[in-house]
């Protein structure tokens, strides 16, 4: 009998609503996460790394580059030398 | 010296010394939050390592761009939890196939002493609750814990969402409809 009236209850909005405030209670986060994520935020300076990698970007793009131009310039000049000595 | 300067922090001024690169504004900021971030992931995606997996990464995105939060006069936490909500939504994504950890081993600690078979009874009906919670839509799941979880009034979870009050009680009365129902169907399908 008793197990029908609170099937009842707990068919209603109001049965839920009493049902969540007793089930849905805070946990606690581990606190040696929470000591560890503390001290690795408070030392990670996470903008400098990304405008570091762009500058790393830049310079091996200008560095192929310069690269791609000097191999095609010697190539040149290779082969201008040796239609002048035959 | 440190101490004066840790009584100044409030949360008016934390966020601005915190994009000022004040490290006690971040502590701060953190320790006033981090337990409401990481109940919010837990309850919804239900695994302890991944809610501190996801929890590590909302503070990690949100100190790392907290030079362009605009104060629009919401709380500090608004934007957390809309951080941690695209993550769930994310993970969610990431893990379709996902199989669903048992939470008892972290929730109500007070269960722990009472007899086995109610024990039993209330973590079975724990699980309901749960199971049906995560089968609704992320925003009236998001609603329904900030309500229980975090215990907050219509105007404040309005002002986390982004919403109306209005919008926001109209929102609740359809997600406890949308709940009663997954409860229903997951009740029938265990008997």
């Amino acid at each position: 009998m008793q197990s029908g009236t609170n099937q009842f209850k707990n068919n209603t909005i109001f049965g839920l609503e009493d049902k969540l405030s007793r089930m849905l209670k805070p946990v606690s986060p581990d606190p040696v996460f929470l000591d560890t994520l503390k001290t690795k935020l408070s030392h990670t300076p996470s903008i400098i790394i990304e405008k570091s990698k762009k500058g790393i970007g830049f310079l091996v793009l200008g560095l192929g580059l310069f690269t791609g131009a000097l191999t095609l310039w010697i190539v040149g000049r290779a082969k201008k030398l040796k239609k002048i000595t035959h | 010296m440190q101490e004066s300067n840790r009584e100044a922090i409030n949360d008016e001024n934390a966020v601005g010394l915190a994009s000022g690169g004040d490290p006690e504004a971040f502590s701060y900021l953190y320790e006033q939050n981090v337990t409401r971030i990481y109940n919010y992931i837990f309850y919804r995606i239900g695994s302890a390592t991944d809610a501190e997996d996801i929890t590590s990464r909302v503070f990690y995105r949100a100190f790392g761009h907290i030079n362009s939060y605009v104060d629009k006069g919401v709380p500090f936490s608004a934007w957390l939890y809309r951080i941690a909500h695209n993550l769930i939504a994310n993970w969610h994504r990431d893990n379709l196939r996902r199989k669903e950890v048992p939470l008892e081993d972290h929730l109500d600690l007070p269960q722990r002493i009472d007899q086995p078979e109610r024990m039993l009874e209330k973590n079975q009906e724990m699980n309901q609750l749960l199971k049906a919670i995560r089968r609704i839509s992320p925003d009236r799941q998001q609603l329904i814990l900030l309500k229980y979880l975090e215990d907050l009034s219509n105007a404040e979870i309005a002002l986390i969402m982004g919403r109306s009050e209005g919008a926001i009680k109209s929102l609740y009365h359809r997600a406890l409809l949308a709940l009663r129902e997954e409860m229903q169907e997951i009740t029938g399908q265990s008997k």
